[in-house]
């Protein structure tokens, strides 16, 4: 880190020196972008950071400044009907809208973060456009520049869209949505009829330590997201594991067929193959009727109305959807397995069931520590399945309203967005969410070999 | 070993002992009441069966219970004497197929039993699975000892049952879904499982009724969409990875470590957001804006194809590079060739996504049910208020939806699991 420090330290002096070794119009591209590269024969570069810059100042005089000012506030005007004395009707004076001035800073923040790149690429462009001509070098065109993109910079023209995309789909609004965690914008601070405020660090006050209702929603449902992420990864992974065994398994014939009938799950879109299963878990539906047809049974079992019942059925189900892909994944690891171990296993006399504890598990296990870890954070986050069958439900009057008995911390967050618009307690909990996920990947990317040692191959 | 080549006469010698195990258990009680303090064993059932059939005649349900208490019991003890002293094969796979006909007739009987006995009046009151006592639960577990044993004595695996269990399980929400959806009579809340009556008429009606809902207007725009997205999401993965992983440029490692933890935020955490920057832009409750939002996140899927690209070496590059080959050049030339199993993944999964999402083609189109994708539309009919009536419909719309992409994946699969176990490797 400190290596890392120094080295940025070295550059930018270096580049200081170049700047303050430069002539007067290197100097001036600070103040006036692209300058020096118009002196020097580059026109259309030139005169576009000129464009850019002018661009630039336009936005932040006309609306990039107020946006910055009112991020502090968020607003101070509220909505106000006023009687109107000539009419005798109440007019709605607009008051601040401070989701939009919320949303507005927060780009004129990206404007303002993304204008300092620009303006330094200015500053270097100028100074290398100034050592080329003081050398007695050949400038490039634009039309050089242009081929570059193709060859020495394709990095830029090839990632500029996908990072584009990202900044303007994910990133701003993910900036945006973490900063609402720190406001108090739920369902009794919507605008545009009412003002919202920064509120520091109450929000997680509120969820993690306090008497209110929300802190008895949170820990449970933290409890039951855990609970759940661990039977749905334990389950799936020993269940596809076992099947994947069980097919490749030398004296099964027809394998492609029994993969191909477990793989139908996988390829059905999964939202109609869990409606489908919520139908049939239904009171009504098709298993109670077969069960009680049947003569098991003699009332319709509550799979999905009973919290217990419904947190078992959910765990069940997941096992109908990712059993399949677990053996789909690990068959492959199975055949990479080296076959001497089991040469060597079978001249020792070990059964079958050793062979599997002490050298199929092990191996497996030591392969996919990061695919487990991987997909106990996909599970701490696994939305479909929670939402089509139970919705979260059964609904209790413990929690905070409308948050279920079976709903994980994702649905619960989908649901204070969607439903009860209480947003900043969303935000928070999309926090809390990003935490748990991110200490766990950690684990996954410090031990992952690949990420260590990612030229291994080449 | 012995003479005859595929059999192990060490379980030989225990199959006709299991056989005749369940022939006695017809001594014990196969159904007791105890609050009626009624029993039966199973020779008063099979007494009572001979005595319907001697009085009603014979019937299918009659003889098939007949068989599977009695009959094919003792084929299978006599067929086990026979393979003792004679060990052939074809004589051993004869006894598993009665077995398996044994096993598969007592669940078909568990299914089916309920209504045979209460319509037979052979018992007081309703019968319930509750009164079926030791000697018929000892019988169905020696039958599936025996099968095992008679498999493991010619090496068949025994595995083959659990496949064929777990199989049943996973086809049945499909086999389900395949009969609602040709089922004549309508409603949700029917009571039965088979269906009285086939038909076409709710694929029909669920193509053509758009009193409603717009089934073949949601179909196109789930393609429409899903095509597109597809189509741009891949090309965007693709070159995120090859620039990831071919071109060493300053700033190579904060990115990918900034796009892995951009991934680990809930990805609908930011919808709200990402539904305000749409209006902003006048582009919400449009099909483009959920094209745009899919393909937006391309990057965030680098991971997989990067590691695919990792193992191409980097010496074809160079070569290519000396050559006097661009980059460019090298990306579509080069590595595009030799990448057809990850393209293939890539575009797979791209167009899955989008086809299957509800989440967030649900939040951006709003309540503009012209423009809904598949998945919003299939949801909606289950609603409270319209599932008794479009139920049946649904089930069509949902076969339908399937098809496509399932046989899609049934294909392609080869390059679909190529390129999740190479997520795995880790």
């Amino acid at each position: 880190m400190k290596k890392k420090l120094i080295h940025v330290g070295e550059s930018f002096t270096g580049c200081m020196r170049q700047y303050t070794g430069g002539n007067i119009f290197v100097k001036l591209s600070a103040i006036l972008m692209g300058i020096a590269n118009i002196r020097y024969g580059q026109i259309v570069k030139g005169i576009g950071y000129l464009c850019l810059q002018i661009a630039f100042i336009t936005y932040m005089v006309s609306t990039g400044a107020a946006s910055l000012v009112n991020l502090d506030t968020l607003g101070t005007h509220k909505q106000e009907m006023i009687l109107n004395e000539e009419t005798k009707i109440f007019d709605v004076i607009q008051g601040d809208n401070s989701m939009r001035m919320l949303l507005s800073g927060v780009v004129a923040m990206f404007v303002i973060a993304f204008f300092v790149l620009v303006w330094i690429s200015s500053i270097k462009s100028g100074i290398q456009v100034f050592h080329l001509s003081r050398d007695n070098k050949k400038i490039p065109r634009i039309t050089d520049d242009i081929v570059s993109l193709f060859d020495s910079n394709i990095h830029r023209m090839m990632l500029f869209i996908p990072l584009a995309g990202l900044l303007v789909f994910t990133v701003v609004p993910l900036i945006y949505m973490i900063l609402m965690a720190f406001t108090n914008y739920d369902v009794n601070h919507q605008p545009p009829g009412n003002l919202f405020e920064w509120i520091g660090l109450n929000n997680f006050k509120l969820l993690l330590m306090s008497k209110d209702i929300l802190a008895k929603t949170f820990w449970p449902v933290l409890g039951w997201t855990i609970v759940w992420a661990f039977f749905a990864t334990f389950t799936n992974y020993v269940g596809g594991m076992l099947l994947a065994i069980l097919i490749n398994n030398k004296g099964i014939r027809f394998k492609k067929v029994w993969r191909t009938i477990f793989v139908l799950t996988i390829a059905i879109p999964s939202f109609v193959g869990l409606l489908v299963l919520r139908t049939m878990l239904n009171k009504a539906g098709s298993i109670n009727i077969l069960l009680q047809n049947m003569g098991f049974i003699t009332k319709a079992l509550p799979f999905l109305t009973n919290a217990t019942w419904a947190r078992v059925s959910v765990i069940i189900v997941n096992m109908w959807i990712g059993i399949p892909f677990t053996m789909l994944i690990t068959t492959g690891i199975l055949t990479n397995i080296p076959a001497d171990l089991y040469e060597s296993a079978k001249i020792d006399g070990a059964s079958a069931f050793k062979t599997f504890l002490r050298i199929t598990f092990p191996y497996m296990f030591y392969v996919t520590t990061p695919y487990l870890i991987h997909n106990f954070i996909s599970n701490v986050n696994n939305f479909n399945p929670i939402y089509f069958l139970t919705n979260g439900g059964p609904e209790t009057l413990d929690y905070f309203k409308g948050a279920g008995k079976t709903d994980l911390l994702v649905t619960w967050l989908y649901k204070l967005t969607s439903d009860s618009k209480d947003y900043s307690y969303a935000a928070a909990i999309g926090i809390i969410i990003f935490i748990i996920s991110a200490s766990l990947s950690l684990i996954i990317y410090t031990r992952s070999g690949a990420y260590k040692d990612e030229e291994g191959f080449q | 070993m012995n003479k005859f080549s595929g059999i192990k006469t060490k379980y030989l010698k225990i199959v006709p002992f299991i056989g005749l195990i369940p022939i006695l258990l017809l001594f014990l009680n196969y159904i007791s009441i105890n609050s009626s303090n009624e029993h039966f064993t199973g020779f008063d059932i099979v007494s009572a069966l001979l005595k319907a059939m001697s009085e009603d005649g014979i019937s299918l349900t009659n003889s098939f219970a007949l068989a599977i208490i009695i009959i094919i019991p003792v084929i299978i003890l006599l067929s086990s004497c026979i393979a003792l002293l004679k060990p052939r094969k074809y004589i051993i796979y004869f006894m598993i197929g009665m077995y398996a006909l044994e096993l598969i007739g007592i669940v078909i009987s568990l299914l089916s039993m309920k209504g045979y006995i209460d319509s037979s009046k052979f018992l007081e009151v309703k019968f319930l699975i509750k009164y079926l006592a030791v000697g018929f639960w000892g019988a169905f577990v020696i039958q599936l000892i025996g099968i095992i044993i008679a498999m493991k004595s010619v090496k068949v695996s025994p595995g083959y049952i659990i496949l064929f269990v777990m199989s049943v399980i996973w086809l049945f929400p499909i086999l389900n879904i395949v009969l609602n959806s040709f089922r004549g009579e309508g409603g949700f809340y029917i009571g039965y499982f088979w269906p009285k009556s086939f038909t076409f008429d709710n694929y029909v009606k669920v193509l053509t009724d758009t009193s409603r809902y717009y089934y073949v207007k949601w179909y196109l725009n789930t393609l429409m969409v899903a095509t597109c997205s597809c189509i741009i999401t891949s090309f965007l993965v693709l070159s995120t990875s090859f620039i990831l992983s071919r071109i060493r440029f300053g700033g190579r490692r904060p990115l990918m470590n900034l796009l892995l933890v951009l991934g680990m935020f809930p990805g609908f955490m930011s919808m709200i957001a990402v539904y305000y920057i749409l209006k902003g832009l006048g582009l919400s409750q449009s099909l483009i804006s959920l094209i745009m939002v899919y393909s937006a996140g391309a990057a965030l899927g680098y991971y997989i194809c990067k590691g695919f690209f990792d193992t191409i070496p980097k010496a074809l590059d160079e070569a290519a590079s000396i050559d006097g080959a661009t980059k460019w050049q090298v990306f579509t030339k080069i590595i595009m060739p030799l990448s057809k199993p990850i393209i293939i993944f890539t575009i797979l999964t791209s167009f899955m996504g989008p086809w299957a999402d509800y989440i967030f083609a649900s939040i951006i189109l709003g309540d503009k049910s012209q423009s809904y994708t598949i998945a919003i539309g299939l949801y909606n009919m289950l609603s409270r208020d319209t599932i008794e009536e479009w139920y049946t419909c649904f089930a069509a719309g949902a076969v339908l939806v399937s098809l496509p992409i399932a046989f899609l994946f049934l294909r392609l699969q080869k390059y679909y699991v190529e390129g999740l176990s190479g997520s795995v490797k880790g």
